[in-house]
């Protein structure tokens, strides 16, 4: 007798193979649901687990649809919070990374953009996490480093350093990775200044603070184009140069993937954020476990306590601040060479309360709470409500323009958020620390 | 040396001195106590003591060195542990990380080296871990590390507090009522533990405390403080019979009725 949850699975994924599409993906859901809520033994959920990669996996490529993409974020939600041999996490959740998304990609390119906003926007949450998550101290100013670090290679990576220094600009395409470096320090720098005054209040006070100094950075950027054209205003600066990856084709040719014209970058810079990802939750990790992650989450809980250990307040709270603003920075320079185009408008206070939401939702402190954060709400802006409300406008015609479901992509958040607060306040994937609270309680 | 002088500290809070002209010392090696009736301007003072008040006038001494206006955490450094009238823990944290975050200022690794946890800050991590667990077992609360300190009963984590203040390596110790809440047998305990700490690590303990059998039994020399003013100091016999101490006690005329 075949156990029920299996045979769900594997009618998934003859279906996904059939009948590609958004029916299947649904009926994916259901499955996923029943492997992770269900009481199963753990080799039967691994297998079923497996059986809806493939599923999702075929589905996307296949159909484009990509809704299969949320079902492969729930795998990997399952995959770090579910109980499962650690060798078969590793290695499906490296499959769904490497080979299922890239795969998805090249039958829908979107895939690939999808996945290069969510890898930047997590990173961005995890740098924020530092900062709210461990030190708590709340920051509605964190776009401010991201534009800085966007800028920094923005402007020396096109004509823009022309209008103001002598030199063969825009650099070549390959400086980018200094300039990743480079804009550790530049965004460091921007984190000590905003940093040094706002961080004397606390709370409330220092949340204003930053939500201020944040819109200056924006403002800044927004007016610098005269008396001495730095910024090109609300213009942008275009087009800011890509590293060539001519050394990344050959060997994607000799791995025998065939890239074109499109994939060739998307590929790259997907697996560029990946890596990025990476070296960003290795360093999360070791700074919790430093003296200097302790010394944050001590300062959170009592500063007075804190400081009669011997931590001095703001010396380490400035630390916190700054390196949560070169993770900010770093990935600017990704952000500003990926899309070739950096302008004020992407830096806004709402690209700040994004990635704070997307902190909060996936739960304060918590790594894999911040990246499925990210991942929930930038496939919930960038993909659900497009798709609803262009399926709005086709189905509906007569309704009018103002309803338009895109237009209400804020409420929708809102209402997540607040739904968020009541039932599950402690977020999506809470801390240990948290989550042994709650158990106690 | 003194372990501590205090020379004509005063501290006002608005029209209320919480602290009035207060001088003393305290020798090293020392048990003393700061006794007072409730509002007497104790824990103003220790807060003065560690820096988290600046005194109006005075000035605070610590192993000689004059340390008026420091910073607590500059205090901290001077090798002052504290413990508080109100437990303050960090509740979220495990027992052993409690201790970890008293031994910060031991714990020299570089930012970079925590960045990639290099070998030097994998061996200075482990370092502090075992001397935590020294620490803890010392205080008999080793069994208990991997809890979470909120969810320690009340007695243990008055232990763990001051075990904390024990990781920063204190020259001197300042203890904020801690037997508060105690029953007689947990208070004896304390005694017993506070002794040992004297003994076997050399630290001056300086503590306020209301419960007076333990003040008498374990001081070699106590202060009582009234409205913000030190009205006695001595040793315990001397200071139980001192007239003002007994009316600040007990109000006017009981010094009479009792002589």
């Amino acid at each position: 007798m075949i156990p029920a949850s299996l045979l769900l699975s594997l009618a998934f994924l003859l279906l996904s193979w059939l009948l590609p599409g958004a029916l299947s993906a649904f009926v994916g859901f259901a499955a996923l649901a029943f492997t992770a809520f269900a009481r199963l033994p753990q080799g039967l959920r691994g297998l079923n687990l497996v059986l809806l990669t493939l599923g999702f996996t075929l589905g996307l490529k296949l159909s484009g649809n990509t809704l299969g993409l949320i079902g492969l974020v729930g795998i990997l939600v399952a995959l770090t919070t579910l109980r499962l041999p650690l060798g078969l996490r590793l290695l499906l959740g490296a499959a769904i990374l490497l080979l299922s998304v890239p795969l998805a990609g090249f039958a829908n390119t979107f895939v690939f953009e999808l996945g290069i906003q969510i890898g930047i926007y997590a990173a961005m949450a995890l740098g924020l996490n530092v900062v709210v998550g461990m030190a708590g101290l709340l920051d509605l100013g964190y776009a401010a480093f991201f534009a800085v670090g966007a800028y920094t290679w923005a402007i020396f990576g096109s004509e823009q350093a022309r209008n103001f220094l002598k030199g063969s600009f825009p650099l070549p395409g390959e400086y980018m990775y200094l300039f990743m470096g480079i804009a550790i320090v530049t965004t460091a720098i921007t984190g000590l200044v905003i940093g040094l005054p706002a961080l004397r209040l606390r709370g409330d006070y220092l949340a204003i603070v930053t939500l201020g100094l944040g819109e200056v950075v924006r403002i800044l950027a927004n007016n610098l184009d005269h008396p001495i054209n730095l910024t090109n205003g609300p213009q942008g600066i275009t087009p800011v140069q890509r590293p060539p990856i001519d050394w990344f084709r050959h060997l994607m040719a000799a791995l025998g993937v065939r890239l074109d014209q499109t994939t060739d970058y998307q590929l790259f810079f997907y697996l560029l954020v990946l890596l990025m990802i990476g070296l960003v939750i290795l360093v999360n990790v070791n700074l919790a476990n430093s003296r200097f992650g302790r010394a944050w989450v001590a300062i959170r809980e009592d500063e007075i306590a804190a400081q009669s250990m011997g931590i001095p307040l703001l010396p380490t709270k400035l630390l916190a601040f700054m390196t949560g603003a070169a993770f900010s920075g770093v990935m600017g320079v990704i952000f500003a060479a990926q899309r070739t185009f950096v302008s004020p408008e992407s830096f806004t206070l709402l690209a700040s309360i994004n990635i704070l939401a997307m902190v909060i939702l996936g739960g304060m402190g918590s790594i894999p709470g911040a990246i499925l954060g990210a991942a929930a709400l930038s496939i919930l802006n960038l993909d659900i409500l497009k798709t609803f409300s262009e399926f709005v406008r086709t189905s509906l015609p007569q309704i009018p323009n103002q309803v338009d479901p895109a237009k209400y992509e804020r409420l929708v958040l809102g209402i997540i958020l607040v739904l968020m607060m009541i039932y599950r306040p402690e977020g999506l994937i809470p801390e240990k620390r948290h989550r042994a609270e709650m158990e106690e309680a | 040396m003194k372990a501590l002088e205090v020379q004509n500290a005063t501290k006002r809070f608005g029209g209320l001195v919480a602290v009035n002209n207060v001088s003393l010392e305290v020798n090293q090696g020392e048990i003393f106590s700061v006794i007072g009736p409730n509002g007497a301007g104790k824990t103003t003072f220790f807060n003065l003591l560690t820096g988290i008040y600046t005194p109006d006038e005075g000035r605070i001494l610590l192993f000689g060195k004059d340390v008026t206006g420091f910073s607590p955490d500059r205090v901290a450094k001077e090798g002052v542990g504290r413990t508080f009238q109100n437990i303050r823990l960090f509740g979220a944290m495990t027992v052993l990380e409690n201790l970890l975050v008293g031994m910060h200022i031991h714990i020299h690794v570089p930012y970079f080296h925590a960045l990639f946890r290099t070998s030097l800050a994998q061996r200075a991590e482990k370092r502090a871990k075992e001397e935590a667990e020294r620490l803890l077992f010392y205080v008999g609360l080793l069994h208990r590390k991997d809890e979470l300190a909120r969810n320690l009963p009340y007695g243990e984590q008055r232990k763990l507090e001051i075990a904390r203040a024990l990781a920063l390596r204190p020259r001197l110790l300042l203890l904020d009522e801690p037997a508060a809440g105690m029953n007689p047998r947990e208070t004896e305990d304390l005694q017993a533990f506070i002794q040992r700490l004297r003994e076997e690590l050399g630290i001056t303990v300086i503590l306020i405390e209301h419960d007076m059998r333990l003040v008498m039994r374990i001081s070699d020399r106590i202060a009582v403080l009234e409205y913000g003013a030190k009205i006695a100091e001595g040793p315990p016999e001397e200071v139980r019979r001192n007239p003002r101490v007994i009316e600040a006690y007990l109000g006017k005329g009981a010094a009479g009725g009792a002589a």
